[in-house]
């Protein structure tokens, strides 16, 4: 837990995007987590991205298809490929 | 090669960029029997798309129009070449590689809408330095919850319309989808390097473009005006 190389500041950040995206392997993230448990500054860099993100995230437009092309499609696949 | 030449000559809609290779190649071979089984099963696998199709479609397109045309096509060849797809595989990424193929073959072209803003050279944590400028990190715990919690669906929606075709490509399959990035690259045959960059560059011009707009709106003002940073 403790005797394993830890990552800079300047590490961490170019491991952020990729982290806030839960892309890195098991090992990286736990390091990532353990500087961001101990750095105020890097921890609030990742508190104000993920902010960002999740904003986005949270009201990019979930509209409806319009209900005449819902119907349209499903008579298409209704009526199968012919 | 028949059931392609019927398809096309039932109407003009099939674009002839859509036929990768791979794509014709599976059709080719291993064309399903009609019948029920095949309908059915796209039956219950499409519709629960539709709504994210239509939200995805907006975006690539920016016009109401074409994304209902962009997705009604899509569903018609998902239909028509349902037998390629494996059962067992991805297919909400299979569905969306068609329709991206289709945006790309016809809609891509009419190059209309959008904000042309200048994003090219955003840097990093661009939202943060310059929420940090207006005092707003002094304000709150959360200075990107305040500052998002002010800008609306539309204007989220017009800072992602803002973004250059490649990046709003990636941005709206990564936002609206919630694909990972090996998926976005299955779903646009790129390797996953080429999603990851135009990702983060894309998120990066995002920011700029969500600032912009929330200057151009008044949010800013207001934001700065409502509680002014405490001064002594
Ligand atoms: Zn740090």
């Amino acid at each position: 837990m403790h005797d394993h190389y830890r990552l800079t500041c300047e590490e961490v950040f170019a491991r952020l995007d990729d982290f806030l995206d839960r892309e890195l392997s098991e090992e990286e993230t736990r390091r990532v987590e353990e500087h961001l448990a101990a750095c105020a500054a890097c921890a609030s860099e990742h508190r104000f991205e993920t902010g960002v993100l999740d904003g986005v995230r949270a009201k990019l437009t979930r509209i409806a298809v319009p209900t005449s092309l819902r119907a349209a499609i499903l008579r298409q696949i209704a009526g199968g490929t012919a | 090669m028949h059931l392609l030449a019927a398809a096309a000559t039932h109407s003009a809609w099939l674009p002839a960029a859509w036929l990768a290779p791979c794509m014709l190649g599976a059709i080719a071979v291993s064309r399903p029997e009609p019948g029920a089984g095949g309908a059915a099963e796209i039956g219950a696998l499409l519709p629960p798309l539709l709504d994210s199709a239509y939200g995805t479609a907006l975006h690539l397109t920016r016009n109401a129009t074409d994304a209902e045309d962009l997705v009604q096509e899509a569903a018609l060849l998902a239909c028509r070449g349902f037998g390629t797809f494996q059962p067992g595989t991805n297919f909400k990424a299979w569905f969306f590689r068609i329709l991206t193929n289709c945006f790309y073959s016809t809609y891509r072209k009419k190059k209309r809408g959008g904000t042309q803003l200048e994003l090219d050279d955003t840097p990093e944590l661009y939202l943060y330095c310059q929420t940090a400028a207006i005092g707003l990190h002094g304000q709150t715990e959360d200075p990107a919850r305040l500052l998002m919690e002010r800008l609306d669906a539309e204007q989220i929606g017009a800072a992602v319309d803002a973004l250059p075709e490649e990046y709003r490509v990636v941005a709206t399959l990564y936002f609206l989808q919630d694909f990972s990035y090996q998926e976005i690259a299955e779903v646009l045959d790129v390797p996953v390097g080429t999603v990851r960059s135009r990702l983060h560059r894309g998120r990066r011009m995002l920011q700029k473009a969500l600032w912009v707009i929330a200057e151009e709106r008044g949010i800013i003002r207001d934001l700065t005006a409502a509680d002014p940073p405490p001064e002594a």
